[in-house]
């Protein structure tokens, strides 16, 4: 047997080398020490040879290589590439086809690990192979390798690309690195004031990057100001600093004794204990920080304890030392640069994180408007508090979900959802209409409880159905991205699209009530159903129709709604509060005074929850004590119906 | 003897009467006191019905008598309970601590007592300091004081803002509602000292009555639940029965006619806004011991309009009609969402009261709304009647 392999050896041996042979390992072959055994000074006559071949193969040669993932089998010399190392056997793979030759144990090849210096030169060359290459999308790449993780040897290859880089777009992205590159590595103060001054009015978040590293400073004391030091600001202890903080940064730098913390005290009392009395005091006693001073003051006289620093030797130890913040960044010139145009940058970061914030509330504010208008309809108009609004949404979202589940087509779904959640949810606020509503005008408030036990009934319906768990309501893919003006300002399309869904039902609505006979006839009943009869007018007829038509606005409302927010039983009690205060706050019986009161209650959670990112549940609570003040001054809303109409 | 509140409204006798016998009844079936017919958690379902009898009491005062639909009456019911709730939770764990550091080498200082205590109650919301709200939580007297005047500070300030700009009918019902969800939210916040969404529990455990026994501890908080239900009922029967009462219900049927007779009309309305909010603090106070727990779900909106919604099934206006209501629908949401109840086989169709209660409840809402808006009381009208036939 052993006999056996000794003969298919040499044979191998030969085969890998008659066959194996493709240009890429022809090539290190031909330089096979230098590859085995590379050093800094060496490595690029191979680097050379490599790059002037041209070959495909280069580029993985080159990053596998500079990962320590190549090989040389010890028996005959190949190099190959390991994928998985530790495992044993090792897998083979050949460099030019990429194809399997072989196992082998680790002790059978030697793993070729270029030193720090060597990775850096291969590194080097790499990113120039690529940016040499003559597909753009490959110089592309080679630039977003670059920016991910900057090196200094990147500045010189940089600049010389520029020089001769004929495509735009690679251009483009290389003008934005330069600036980054020339920041961080160029050895000429100068040059990186020009390349930071470059980059004045930049919001992107590049340009940040690249300015705020120059600006990070270390809290520093001494017994005074160092000459030469790049110094940010000095700390008054009192003022900026606290007199504590000093201190600790005087202990941090062993400047002086360490403070004894209370817990400290405690701990070494505990461990003097001797008879049930410590530093001349029973231990029952030692329930006040008083006595426990005193026993402490006891110890130390008696040298078994570290003496704790009096106020008078905490303030002697903080007033004789300067406390400052130093750049790390040791040329002046160069972080006065970057302070003022990064504060130029911040002031237009600023107006546009405003825009951003506007956009937000807008988006808000639709929603709101959109959840609102049905309300504003069987609210506003017809003074029935449906505590079922909400329902309603939640009926049109799950609408939207069961469509989707027959149709799998999302584009087309939603265009057969929309007009069927507006049906399914009119159908029902007919039906409602008919058989409580109706009979329940003269007592508005009785309607909030007889509604209230539809809504919960629906709920409950609801659940039993489709159970507690979230259904998807997926946007079509159109919908799915975002657009961005710059790295502050972007806003994601569903939300466009709701916006331009809430503009679309205000004009419609506004048109119906303002331009059309059941318009009239609405507002007609609304302002006097006796007289309106009296006209002809059939105000059961009209009051059925209103509700209706509020009712399945906010079956429309829930399709748009389910596709940013989970589709839950209760997810339309989570708007219905929101959405009697739009109506409130915006004026009863008026879609302009709902339109207003959305886009107030929108932008301003959204304001508030900028003031407090945090927290979005302190901006609603905030939100709502605004609203209940603002009602105190504007008891009728923004918009408040004057004379008769407004009844009470 | 003549003008007793007894004599005048009958219903006060009876009401009385029943109460007693209902707590002699309990008493007599106890675990802590008698034969032990009844559980521990039933006797303290029981009790906790009679707080929320009491809660019932008060909205249909403010209601019922006065016309205010207010959706906020529970969030007082809440921060009544959050008002005892501090005192219990901060002097348990005080207890706590102390025995944990009582075989301590040194032993501990009040302020390291303290600092002890807070962490272990705020380290749930990742805290260590006490926050300010939490001052009288040490002292069982000024939590029993802020029980009241929390609730009724708010309502207070509350009543003044609405009342004042006039918001009636609807929009009062959701500006009230507006300031619970307020008020639900403010509490879900971790960092606003009420350890956020994990509220206060280990309620039930009374600080100084470990050796006592949830058994007997639960007949005890029937009694003064009892007691307090009892009282209120005699106060308010006193309060709408007089000239006071006359002008309340001048308001609610007419309010701008009472105004122009030269009624103040908004100090009264304010009047018994705040005098209802501090009764269902009470409530609230004597509820969540019993209950153990108290989070910010508590107060949500919803808890509210049920409050209305019992009042409504037992009959607005006629104080007993809210206890009724309030003890039935309560009772039998217990009953149905308990899981005990049987299910009902239809043959095709399984009824599960677990999951059907629910919509039976709404739809009957709905029905006592449209078809006896009288609600149960109604039906003591129609066999008084027939009594003087």
């Amino acid at each position: 047997m052993l006999g056996l392999l000794l003969l298919i050896a040499p044979a191998s041996r030969t085969q890998a080398q008659d066959t194996a042979a493709g240009p890429l390992q022809t090539l290190l072959q031909a330089q096979a020490d230098l590859v085995a055994n590379a050093s800094r000074g060496t490595v690029q006559q191979v680097l050379d040879a490599l790059i002037a071949s041209d070959l495909d193969g280069v580029p993985t040669l080159l990053t596998r290589w500079q990962a320590r993932a190549l090989y040389q089998r010890s028996s005959d010399g190949l190099f190959v590439y390991v994928e998985t190392e530790g495992a044993n056997p090792l897998t083979l793979i050949d460099i030019d086809t990429g194809a399997e030759v072989g196992t082998a144990s680790s002790r059978e090849v030697a793993q070729l690990r270029p030193n720090r210096g060597v990775q850096t030169v291969i590194a080097s060359a790499l990113v120039e192979f690529q940016l040499s290459s003559e597909d753009p999308a490959d110089r592309l790449a080679a630039l977003a390798a670059i920016s991910r993780a900057p090196e200094d040897f990147h500045l010189p290859i940089l600049q010389d690309l520029m020089a001769t880089e004929t495509d735009d777009d690679v251009l483009e992205v290389a003008e934005v690195l330069l600036p980054r590159l020339i920041i961080a590595f160029d050895r000429d103060d100068a040059d990186r004031v020009a390349a930071i001054e470059s980059l004045a009015g930049n919001v992107s978040i590049a340009a940040r990057a690249a300015l705020n590293p120059l600006l990070v400073t270390t809290t520093e004391v001494a017994a005074s100001l160092p000459d030469g030091a790049n110094i940010a600001r000095v700390l008054e202890p009192g003022a900026g600093l606290s007199r504590e903080a000093a201190y600790a940064m005087l202990v941090a730098a062993e400047l002086a004794p360490p403070l004894i913390p209370r817990a400290q005290i405690r701990e070494t009392l505990a461990a003097q204990v001797v008879d049930g009395r410590v530093g001349g005091l029973p231990v029952a006693q030692l329930n006040t920080e008083d006595a426990r001073d005193r026993a402490y003051a006891a110890l130390v006289a008696e040298g078994l304890a570290p003496p704790a620093p009096t106020d008078a030797e905490i303030d002697a130890a903080v007033s004789s030392h300067v406390f400052y913040e130093v750049y790390r960044e040791p040329s002046q010139a160069v972080t006065t640069a970057a302070r003022a145009t990064l504060d130029g940058i911040e002031t237009r970061v600023g107006l546009f994180r405003v825009l951003d914030l506007s956009l937000d509330g807008l988006s808000l504010a639709s929603i709101y408007f959109l959840a609102a208008i049905g309300l504003a309809i069987t609210f506003g108009v017809m003074g029935v508090i449906n505590m079922a609004h909400g329902e309603f949404i939640m009926i049109g979202a799950y609408t939207g979900y069961v469509v989707q589940t027959l149709v799998p087509d999302y584009t087309l779904s939603i265009a057969i959802a929309i007009p069927l959640a507006f049906m399914v949810t009119f159908a029902g606020g007919v039906a409602m209409e008919r058989l409580v509503i109706r009979w329940l005008y003269h007592r508005p408030l009785e309607t909030l409880l007889a509604t209230f036990g539809i809504s919960i009934a629906l709920q409950q319906i609801v659940r039993q159905i489709f159970g507690t768990q979230a259904r998807p309501l997926t946007p079509p893919e159109w919908l799915a991205g975002s657009v961005s003006l710059n790295d502050v300002v972007s806003i994601s399309s569903i939300r466009i699209a709701i916006f331009l869904l809430g503009v679309v039902f205000f004009v419609a609505l506004w048109l119906t009530l303002n331009r059309t006979r059941l318009g009239l006839e609405v507002r007609a009943v609304t302002q006097n159903p006796r007289m309106a009869a009296s006209m002809g007018i059939n105000p059961d007829r009209i009051n059925m129709l209103t509700f209706g038509l509020g009712s399945g606005i906010a079956g429309i409302a829930g399709v748009a709604i389910g596709l940013f927010a989970q589709v839950v039983p209760d997810l339309g009690s989570n708007y219905i509060v929101q959405s009697f205060m739009t109506v409130v706050v915006g004026g009863v019986g008026n879609i302009f005074g709902t339109l207003i009161g959305a886009g107030m209650i929108g932008g301003l959670q959204k304001y508030i929850e900028w003031l407090n990112p945090t927290n979005t549940l302190a901006a609603q609570t905030y939100m709502i004590l605004f609203v209940i003040l603002f009602i105190q001054f504007r008891p009728r809303g923004i918009i408040a119906l004057r004379g008769r109409a407004a009844g009470d | 003897m003549e003008n007793s509140i007894f004599v005048r409204n009958r219903s006060v006798p009876i009401f009385i009467g029943v109460l007693t016998l209902l707590a002699i009844a309990v008493t007599v079936l106890s675990e802590g006191y008698g034969t032990g017919a009844l559980s521990v958690s039933f006797t303290k379902v029981l009790g906790m019905t009679l707080c929320l009898c009491l809660a019932a009491l008060a909205m249909d005062l403010v209601w019922g008598y006065c016309g205010i639909l207010s959706l906020g009456h529970f969030a007082f019911f809440g921060l009544g309970g959050y008002m005892i709730g501090m005192w219990l939770m901060t002097a348990r764990t005080e207890q706590v601590v102390r025995a944990n550091l009582q075989n301590a080498v040194i032993p501990p200082t009040e302020a390291e007592i303290s600092a002890a205590t807070a962490s272990q109650i705020f380290s749930v919301v990742g805290a260590t300091d006490w926050p300010w709200m939490w001052a009288a939580s040490d002292s069982l007297i000024l939590s029993l004081l802020l029980v009241v005047l929390v609730p009724g500070l708010l309502a207070l300030v509350f009543g003044w803002l609405a009342f004042r700009s006039r918001v009636t009918g609807v929009y009062l019902s959701i500006l009230t509602q507006a300031m619970t969800l307020a008020l639900s939210l403010y509490l879900f916040q971790n960092d606003t000292g009420l350890r956020g969404n994990n509220g206060l529990s280990g309620l039930q455990n009374i600080p100084g009555l470990e050796t006592v026994g949830q058994d007997r501890i639960s007949i005890w908080f029937f009694w003064g639940s009892a007691l307090a239900l009892g009282l209120a009922y005699i106060g308010a029967a006193w309060m709408v029965s007089g000239k006071f009462g006359s002008i309340v219900r001048g308001i609610r049927d007419d309010e701008q006619r009472v105004r122009f007779l030269g009624y103040r009309v908004e100090v009264y309305k304010l009047f018994i806004f705040t005098f209802t909010g501090m009764l269902c603090g009470i409530a609230g106070a004597l509820y969540y011991p019993q209950a153990g727990i108290i989070n910010p779900d508590e107060i949500a909106p919803i808890a509210s309009i049920y409050l209305a919604v019992w009042v409504a099934i037992g009959g607005r206006g006629r104080l007993y009609g809210a206890v009724i209501g309030a003890a039935v629908v309560s009772l039998l949401s217990t009953y149905f969402t308990g899981g005990r109840a049987p299910n009902l086989n239809l043959g095709l169709f399984t009824i599960d009261w677990v999951d059907w209660w629910p919509v039976l409840l709404g739809l009957g809402f709905v029905l006592v709304t449209l078809f006896a808006p009288k609600g149960l009381g109604g039906l003591v009208d129609v066999i008084v009647r027939k009594d003087r036939r």
